[in-house]
């Protein structure tokens, strides 16, 4: 298959990475596992003139917590190494499900985590859970570093806030509080190796008497041009006691702030349908785990 | 502009000359003349280019051969010994788990890597490690039956009878 030619580099550190990177930020792109980067570029929907390949990076990779800090898992890190991570499973279970759910074992292989949120698909799977643990982004460029909210990350359809020569370094979840949870859910056609028509990550907080709602957090994707949180609803549920009426307002909520269009996967209308049915098994997942950890305390 | 880069298939290795654009499945096949690794759909829909790559299961055709070097790659061609054939492809044989076989070898090496890392899969975990290797031959059935006996062969719990 006749491919626009490219260079590629392959940086041994990352001090090099990033000087090669802030030179030729114009037009080179980064290559982490190319499962996005690749098929766009055989399709011939993009032809960057150099692919810098930063899959050998071991400053990138790993995942470690700190009571204070978080999880922090570094932009390298496979997909794969996320699903099975212990910590992972621990401090962020939904994050490692919805790991799990990505492609297929090949494609977790080789994807990483930075590549699935700077491709910036309105569908795809991380950045939902992402969004609901209110994870902060570190982005470097040469001779520094940033934090962003990942709140403040998706600009548009397939467009981040990355600046020129800037890059994603690594990703930190803080620690949830005692009474918090966050749960993923998600529908495709097949069970399998499909795209996501729809999902949603949720975050719930209760306050001390474990029956008012003390925070929210709803982020959907595949109901417009990024996966965005239903920040309108999310006010209108803290205070709210937990019954029928906290789950109606939510899922009443969060149809209302989709956007959805009819596409290859799905009408708009059966997206507006089942919006609120995820939200609401989300959300009850939420207070499933939140009263797990109660009665094991 | 070609470069030599230096490859590690299946322990040998291989001085290549090639472009940064080479996609490792055209390298193996056309280059080194491994014909073993099929290309389907040539951008990671199908599996059928499935090679290990330090033992995980990666789509060459959407990988760059030039990214490769360093690391060692493991083709269907790499599993036998000889004519002794790997317990994953015997298992494949024995329960007619091929028809076609365009899909096999890229089936054969997702089983190979599930069970190095999972010797005894349930179906489920099988199901989920073959997902992204399509079969439009067997309806997958035998194909799992095949997995479960490959495990049982490698960790000595049945002996393969010679026919
Ligand atoms: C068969 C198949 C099935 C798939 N199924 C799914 C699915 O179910 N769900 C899903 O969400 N996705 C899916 N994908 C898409 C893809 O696998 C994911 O988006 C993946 O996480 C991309 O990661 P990568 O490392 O391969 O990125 P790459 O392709 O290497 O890069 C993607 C983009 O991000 C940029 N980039 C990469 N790393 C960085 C960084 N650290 N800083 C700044 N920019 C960076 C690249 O320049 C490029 O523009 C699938 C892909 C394939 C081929
Ligand atoms: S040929 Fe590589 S996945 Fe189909
Ligand atoms: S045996 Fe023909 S595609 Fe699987």
């Amino acid at each position: 298959m006749h491919c626009e030619p490219f260079e590629y580099e392959k940086p041994v550190s990352l001090r090099e990475f990033e000087s090669l990177y802030a030179a030729r930020a114009d037009d080179a792109r980064i290559l982490a596992g190319g499962t996005d980067l690749m098929v766009l570029i055989k399709e011939k929907l993009l032809a960057p003139r150099l692919l810098i390949d930063i899959s050998d990076l071991h400053e990138l990779r790993g995942i470690s917590w700190d009571p204070r800090q978080g999880l922090t898992i570094m932009a390298g890190t496979k997909i794969a190494e996320i699903e099975r991570s212990t910590l992972v499973k621990e401090h962020a279970p939904a994050l490692a499900y919805a790991a799990a759910n990505l492609g297929s074992n090949q494609v977790r292989w080789m994807a990483t985590m930075a590549g699935n949120i700077c491709h910036a698909s309105p569908a795809a799977e991380t950045p939902p859970v992402l969004l609901a643990h209110d994870c902060e982004l570190i982005i470097g460029r040469q001779g520094g570093e940033r934090t962003l909210p990942i709140s403040r990350f998706f600009l548009s359809y397939r467009k981040t806030a990355l600046e020129s020569g800037e890059y994603v370094k690594a990703f930190r979840l803080p620690p949830l509080p005692a009474r918090a949870a966050v749960a993923y859910r998600f529908k495709g056609l097949r069970r399998a190796m499909e795209i996501d028509m729809l999902n949603i990550g949720a975050y719930l907080e209760l306050c001390e008497d474990g029956q008012t709602v003390s925070d929210v957090r709803l982020a959907m994707g595949s109901v417009g041009p990024t996966t965005y949180r239903a920040a309108v609803t999310e006010k209108k549920l803290k205070g709210m006691p937990i019954g029928e009426d906290f789950f109606a307002a939510a899922c009443g909520g969060v149809v209302q702030e989709a956007t959805p269009i009819d596409d290859v996967r799905a009408s708009a209308e059966y997206r507006n349908r089942v919006i609120g049915v995820l939200t609401r098994r989300a959300l009850e997942e939420c207070l499933e785990i939140i009263g797990a950890r109660r009665s094991a305390a | 502009m070609k470069k030599l880069v230096k490859l590690e298939i299946n322990g040998e290795n291989f001085d290549v000359a090639i472009t940064p654009t080479a996609y490792l499945i055209d390298v193996i096949r056309e280059t080194v003349g491994l014909c073993g690794t099929k290309k389907g759909c040539g951008i990671g829909d199908c599996g059928a280019c499935t090679v290990l790559i330090d033992g995980k299961p990666t789509l060459s055709c959407i990988t760059l051969a030039v990214a490769c070097t360093g690391k060692a790659i493991t083709t269907i061609e790499g599993l036998s010994k000889g004519t002794e054939l790997h317990p994953v492809q015997r298992a494949f044989i024995d329960k007619g788990a091929v028809q076609c076989g365009f899909c096999t070898p890229g089936m054969v090496l997702s089983s190979k890597a599930l069970l190095d890392e999972n010797p005894h899969p349930t179906q489920d975990e099988i199901k989920s490690a073959l997902a992204g290797n399509l079969c439009r031959c067997t309806g997958y059935a035998k194909i799992i039956e095949a997995v479960e006996y490959a495990g049982q062969l490698l960790s000595g719990e049945v002996v393969h009878e010679q026919a």
